[in-house]
């Protein structure tokens, strides 16, 4: 029967988290942090100084799209994607 | 031919490192090859008595590395006369009765006569976990689907990475398909996201397997069993078979059967 509530939950597009939706979003920034043995703050503040540096070249979106520690065979690699805004501000930087 | 040395490994304790390592080893002899199964969980042993060989051991792995006794006789033979052989750890002994340099040397020498050498490591990332790693030339990682084997498992890839042990494979113990399905519990495909490292092979949750242990029969031997279903297929993809990773199916109960009849399909979970 709650296999079948949620069921319908499911398709009335309800948001309700399931606990391994929970497990698995905690689990993301838990081993992010134990690979780079950063603390959450020390992450944060790293990703305001990237997006500040970048800011100054380019019109960048406030939020980063992407930006995490992965792992990829032997390399670990830190991946940030971020939103170009303004293309022009791209090529006047570039200019100079 | 030389043979493969493979550490199995997780960090966490109570995963299923022990009952893997019998169970492997038990299917690699299945196979028809020579296989060696080490415990180096020195005063912790548990491979010996999964296996059903606690009454015969007379010498174990210290033993063998202090020069008490040979290597031969240390290997005790399985049960079922297959060509697999034990070495027990030793129960009365300190954790650092043995060095990397003395088990490299111990595998050294099976390489030369057996096809496959299975470390059962110990759990943790102390001299045990060392050694083994030390010694071996592959690794197979087992976790379950949870929040701490997880993050243990993630520890232990790192660290053998950085000693030079490349591409775990990762063996995802105690699945409950009717928990993945409920989103009660991480699947496959979650588990593999996280960590990163290619799985090859799912295990089910079975009784079976609790039973199998009782009797110190691995449950590769009951063919009955879906877990040890599962680990004979990994073992025929650690020997360098194509055998696709089957899905882990919840038995049908009577919602699943109902719902199967008029062709509902429940949210989509991960697939093996």
């Amino acid at each position: 029967m709650r296999e079948l509530m949620r069921w319908l939950f499911g398709l009335a597009g309800g948001n309700n988290e399931t606990s391994s939706e929970v497990a698995r979003n905690r689990m993301r920034l838990v081993l992010i942090q134990d690979r780079i043995d950063l603390s959450p703050e020390k992450m944060e503040q790293m990703k305001r100084e990237i997006w500040e540096v970048v800011s100054r070249y380019m019109v960048v979106d406030e939020e980063f799209k992407e930006f995490e520690v992965r792992r990829l065979d032997e390399l670990v690699m830190l991946v940030s994607n971020i939103e170009v805004k303004d293309l022009s501000a791209l090529m006047s930087a570039r200019a100079t | 031919m030389k043979g493969r040395t493979i550490v199995i490994t997780s960090g966490k304790g109570g995963v299923g490192k022990t009952t893997a390592t019998a169970n492997l080893g038990s299917a690699l002899a299945m196979r028809g090859h020579r296989v060696v199964v080490i415990d180096t969980d020195i005063g912790l042993r548990n491979l010996d008595v999964i296996m059903g060989l606690e009454n015969r051991i007379v010498y174990d792995l210290v033993n063998v590395v202090e020069g008490k006794c040979r290597l031969r006789q240390a290997m005790i033979q399985d049960k079922h006369k297959l060509e697999l052989y034990l070495i027990p750890a030793a129960q009365t002994r300190e954790k650092d009765s043995v060095s990397p340099e003395q088990l490299k040397a111990v595998c050294a020498e099976l390489e030369e006569e057996y096809d496959y050498i299975l470390i059962d490591c110990p759990a943790g990332i102390e001299q045990g976990f060392k050694n083994a790693v030390a010694a071996a030339g592959e690794a197979v990682i087992v976790t379950t689907p949870e929040v701490s084997a997880i993050r243990d498992a993630d520890r232990v890839i790192g660290l053998l990475e950085a000693s030079g042990l490349h591409r775990p494979k990762l063996v995802i113990n105690r699945i409950s398909a009717e928990m993945v399905k409920r989103g009660d519990m991480m699947g496959q495909g979650d588990v593999e996201a996280l960590l990163a490292v290619e799985v090859i092979g799912l295990v089910p949750a079975d009784e079976r397997t609790v039973s199998a242990a009782n009797r110190g029969i691995p449950v590769v031997h009951d063919d009955r069993s879906s877990a040890g279903g599962a680990f004979t297929r990994i073992a025929a993809r650690i020997d360098g078979e194509e055998v696709p990773l089957q899905e882990i199916e919840p038995r049908p109960g009577m919602f699943n059967r109902l719902r199967d009849m008029v062709g509902m399909k429940g949210r989509a979970y991960s697939h093996a």
